[in-house]
């Protein structure tokens, strides 16, 4: 009796360890509480199908560079979330099942295509599915604006005029908070100064243009913010604790920043005291202009990578992901900051039934999910992948540049100089 | 020596029961030592694919010229240089006087020496991230101290300043990496025999000549180990400055960046290597041999 119950049970055991089905889950959700839910999706969709999920959290910043290792030791996820960059990169080296991206776009049938666009592989099919996104924009204390009769900083010259006006470092207050560090975060600031001065580094035909007039003028207006700026290359979390603090008029920030605004606790995490009046003070400037106008934002996607041995495990985890109350839940770890890429499920009064967005109003979440169909990056032009960019942004080119800029006190012209030739080194021309 | 053909039956015998007890370290040695070495030297003369299906692309040595002409590897190269230097000398002097101090008597002797090794035992992360709390800008309690001493302004970011950078991570190594050597010479010291020390005494040797001629030759060889280890390690020191500033660009940062950022030349970050161990080897065995006398 004893000899039948020990083959029984080790004949489950090892069918149920042949037969489970395991896929690994790279995301960029790194915060505790964000994996904490990440980690209940695991666990029903474990109980739905039988499929484990191996959940690999990596910083925003680090994933960039834990791609070529991962190729190097053959341990690439089945599935990635992540933004623009890491996917155009997979993408550009074909890593991604472009093919089975475009079916599961195609299954859902109500993605938008503005931010499909942006995951549209060059000889067809999609290198990713548009799973969130967000907008950046200068979040700025309104009352103070108000009171002294200053416009919106939304153009050049009002978010210089209200630097300066507002700018009292003896009483420990600042114009603005401005990164200089040689990360993404600079990257994604200056993109949108750049752009709306019409700059880009690179064109379609791969010819560098950081020595342009236009890129050159880019720098000595970020150059100038940095006079009114709080000391410091600063960081994304310094960033959101001056701005919580009260230690600047204004940020830059994503739409991320909704829920520290809004919710006592989670702004409590943050800084000591709890602003209640801050939703109310607060305004966002969602576009810039200068010569034109410019959005800045990302979409973060889920791609199926070419080395997947579990494609249907994996194709089920990312339809898992994107239904129903699965994708509120997600979409809830960070209200404002993820905003659903499916029609259906923005419109859903599930999605908007949330303390966060509540607050904000179902207006302001659909002005913000509609920016996202304007949303100009530096990798895109006129509905064109500019592969080399990756290449420029994995090393942090622009982050670098303004990173020098301000330490050496470079003038504009230098900085332009040295990431001109610092692209052209990397790029080999 | 003999050859082997040339030894009798039993010296045959014992040869070969010899070779079979060192095999497991030998093969464990080829295996975990050698094999990445080789393959290191190998991978540094092609052009490595990361792209599935395409194969390595044998450049010759392309990689090594690209290399030896590119003016950010020389830069890092003499930052690295600088970088040992500045904190093998300086956690040697600071180790050193540490040492000679807990040498002597004194009350709560035993918690002080303990105390002293917390930066070596603590882990790194959370010490690193001390240090960028304590040398913010503005409200960083170091930044405001030295700025009321005037010696620097309180608006400066030491921590990420390319400029500063390098010299913040030096500063910090040597706080790490000295109750390491305060250790091995404290138990030096506490091996040297006191009867040098009293005869010094009978011969009138004041505090200094004491030091000179009998302390510092007794710790000789303690220290000479010392720096070649410290050297060693610190050349190749990465966690330590990469955690606390990806600014300092020493060689193990370059490296890495070229190894793994943006689109990777695996084939060069092989050839860096390459060349960081034959500098290594050189500088090692010119040391052992002039220095140490080994």
């Amino acid at each position: 009796m004893v000899k039948k119950l020990t083959v029984v049970i080790l004949t489950v055991l090892v069918s149920a360890m042949v037969f489970t089905q395991t896929i690994t889950f790279w995301h960029t959700q790194v915060e505790t509480n964000r994996q904490q839910r990440i980690r209940a999706l695991a666990q029903i969709f474990e109980a739905q199908t039988g499929i484990t999920i191996n959940l690999v959290p990596i910083e925003e910043n680090e994933i960039l560079e834990q791609i070529p290792r991962a190729v190097q030791a053959g341990t690439l996820p089945d599935v990635i979330e992540g933004g623009i960059s890491p996917i155009l990169l997979l993408g550009s080296q074909g890593f991604m099942d472009t093919e089975l991206n475009a079916k599961i776009i195609e299954d859902f049938g109500d993605v938008y295509e503005g931010v499909s666009r942006l995951m549209k592989a060059p000889d067809g099919g999609y290198y990713g599915v548009p799973f969130h996104a967000w907008v950046q924009g200068i979040w700025y204390k309104a009352n103070l604006f108000e009171e002294r009769d200053l416009g919106a900083p939304t153009s050049w010259y009002n978010i210089l005029t209200a630097a300066k006006a507002l700018n009292d470092p003896a009483n420990g207050f600042y114009g603005l908070i401005l990164p200089k560090k040689a990360d993404a975060y600079t990257e994604q600031v200056f993109s949108q100064i750049a752009l709306s001065n019409g700059a880009r580094p690179i064109d379609r035909d791969g010819n560098i243009l950081f020595n342009t007039p236009e890129m050159i003028e880019s720098f000595r207006f970020y150059k100038e913010l940095g006079k009114y700026s709080k000391p410091g290359f600063t960081s994304v979390p310094a960033a959101l604790n001056g701005y919580l603090n009260n230690e600047a008029a204004m940020v830059f920030y994503s739409t991320y920043i909704m829920d520290d605004i809004a919710v006592e606790e989670v702004q409590k995490q943050r800084v000591e005291q709890f602003d209640p009046k801050l939703v109310e003070n607060t305004g966002f400037a969602n576009f810039m202009v200068n010569i034109r106008p410019s959005s800045f934002g990302e979409v973060v996607g889920l791609g199926i990578l070419n080395t997947s041995d579990n494609k249907d495990a994996a194709e089920q985890w990312v339809k898992f992901l994107m239904s129903g109350n699965n994708y509120i839940y997600w979409l809830h770890m960070a209200p404002g900051g993820m905003n659903p890429t499916r029609s259906s499920i923005a419109q859903m009064d599930e999605f908007l039934d949330n303390p966060v967005l509540e607050r904000y109003g179902k207006d302001q979440i659909t002005t913000i999910i509609s920016a996202l169909d304007t949303v100009e990056r530096f990798e895109f032009m006129e509905g064109e992948i500019i592969e080399e960019m990756s290449i420029l942004s994995g090393n942090f080119v622009v982050g670098r540049a303004i990173n020098l800029m301000f330490a050496n006190d470079w003038t504009p012209q230098q900085t332009a100089q040295w990431a001109q030739k610092e692209a052209e080194r990397l790029l080999g021309y | 020596m003999q050859r082997f053909r040339e030894l009798s039956p039993l010296r045959k015998k014992e040869a070969v029961f010899g070779w079979r007890l060192v095999s497991p370290a030998v093969i464990l040695i080829g295996i975990f030592i050698l094999y990445p070495v080789l393959y290191n030297i190998y991978l540094s003369f092609f052009q490595v694919s990361l792209t599935p299906g395409v194969p390595n692309k044998f450049v010759g040595f392309q990689n090594y010229r690209e290399l030896l002409t590119d003016p950010t590897f020389w830069n890092s190269f003499g930052i690295t240089m600088l970088f040992v230097l500045i904190t093998v000398v300086g956690s040697i002097l600071v180790g050193l006087g540490v040492a000679l101090l807990m040498n002597k008597e004194f009350p709560g002797r035993g918690i002080v020496r303990a105390l002293i090794l917390f930066p070596y035992v603590a882990p790194v992360i959370s010490t690193v991230f001390a240090w960028q709390y304590v040398l913010m800008p503005l409200n960083g309690p170091l930044t405001i101290l030295l700025s009321n001493l005037g010696i620097m302004d309180v608006t400066q970011d030491l921590v990420n300043n390319p400029n500063n950078a390098f010299l913040v991570v030096s500063f910090y190594s040597i706080w790490k990496n000295f109750p390491f050597i305060y250790l091995m010479i404290l138990s030096r010291l506490q091996s040297i025999s006191q009867d040098y020390y009293e005869a010094a005494d009978i011969d009138g040797a004041n505090g200094w000549q004491k030091f000179h001629h009998i302390t510092l030759p007794e710790l000789y060889y303690v220290i000479g180990s010392l720096v070649l280890l410290r050297g060693i390690w610190n050349f190749y020191k990465f966690e330590e400055v990469y955690l606390l500033s990806k600014e300092a660009r020493t060689l193990p940062i370059y490296l890495y960046e070229k190894a793994f950022t943006g689109l990777p030349e695996l084939g060069v970050a092989a050839a860096i290597a390459t060349v960081l161990f034959i500098v290594m080897m050189v500088l090692i065995s010119i040391y052992v041999r002039k220095v140490l006398k080994w």
